[in-house]
């Protein structure tokens, strides 16, 4: 009966974790774990509603953080730019002030279905505390498609 | 053990009618009766004896059948394994989650607002472009104009 239970919860979290990012180090922030879930504003798209910025998964999360929050979530993402494809600005682009990153957009290598996979950071100071946006996208666009679709002209 | 023979059968028979032999004398009068084709006359009714008895242990009574059939005899229930049950379960489970074309998750928009979620595409959608719009618009020496004034 114990074994049993064991599987059971070891298949529960396999199921789980198939919904999230796979493999990369900000899930914890994704997840709630460096700022908890209910101090996030968080969106979570699939599918349709994206074909027209021929993306398939938009994942995003904004919220505030204190000094070591931000040194976390900053961190998190520096390991996971570990993963990019190129320095090359068609693959990448981002700017650091006082040691931390300020904004970055950074194309992954593509899973194993040959999509293209982005994550992006923003931490801007406010005050005491940082606004920190992260996103994680999945999708056949090409960075310079999404440059053209959500910069402003 | 000695052996039953027509010269100690009369003393094996006098403890079996005592209620004084063993199992093993039983046996060894019961083989000597089978075996023995020309018993004396005095000896004959005790052949008839073993058999019937024989008989008797083979075949259960009217009275025990009819016990066995209406089911008073205080048999224990067996119980049915559950780990079967369980192996179906987790296997119909995994069908579900893995086998059927996820609906819901190919289209999906949520929005999460301070822990609460919004099931609100057109809200998911907007948090989505605004964050991305917010991104993109980083390397804007418009917008890093702004983020220097509001810094300061």
């Amino acid at each position: 009966m114990k074994r049993l239970f064991i599987i059971l919860w070891m298949l529960t979290s396999l199921c789980l974790c198939a919904f999230a990012q796979k493999g990369l180090n900000i899930n914890e922030v994704f997840e709630g774990k460096v700022v908890a879930k209910q101090y996030m504003q968080e969106s979570l798209i699939k599918g349709e509603n994206l074909a027209s910025y021929n993306l398939k998964v938009l994942h995003t999360i904004k919220f505030s953080a204190n000094n070591s929050q931000r040194a976390r979530a900053d961190a998190l993402f520096n390991m996971d730019m570990l993963g990019r494809i190129s320095d090359d600005d068609s693959n990448m682009e981002m700017e650091s002030r006082d040691g931390f990153i300020y904004y970055a957009i950074v194309q992954l290598t593509d899973n194993e279905n040959g999509v293209h996979r982005y994550i992006c950071y923003q931490c801007r100071p406010r005050s005491t505390k940082f606004d920190i946006t992260l996103v994680y996208m999945e999708g056949d666009a090409s960075l310079a498609d999404l440059r053209k679709t959500f910069k402003k002209k | 053990m000695k052996k039953v023979t027509s010269e100690n059968v009369q003393e094996y028979l006098a403890r079996y009618m005592e209620g004084e032999s063993t199992q093993e004398e039983q046996r060894l009068l019961k083989e000597y009766f089978d075996s023995t084709k020309d018993l004396p006359a005095d000896l004959r009714p005790y052949a008839q004896m073993f058999a019937v008895l024989e008989e008797k242990q083979q075949t259960p009574s009217v009275e025990a059948l009819n016990r066995f059939a209406e089911g008073q005899a205080p048999a224990r229930r067996k119980l049915l394994p559950l780990w079967p049950v369980w192996a179906a379960a987790c296997i119909a489970a995994f069908a579900v989650i893995f086998l059927t074309p996820p609906k819901n998750e190919e289209n999906m928009a949520i929005a999460y607002v301070d822990g609460k979620m919004l099931n609100n595409e057109a809200q998911a959608m907007q948090m989505g472009q605004e964050a991305l719009q917010e991104i993109f618009n980083n390397g804007n020496e418009e917008q890093q104009l702004t983020d220097l004034f509001n810094k300061q």
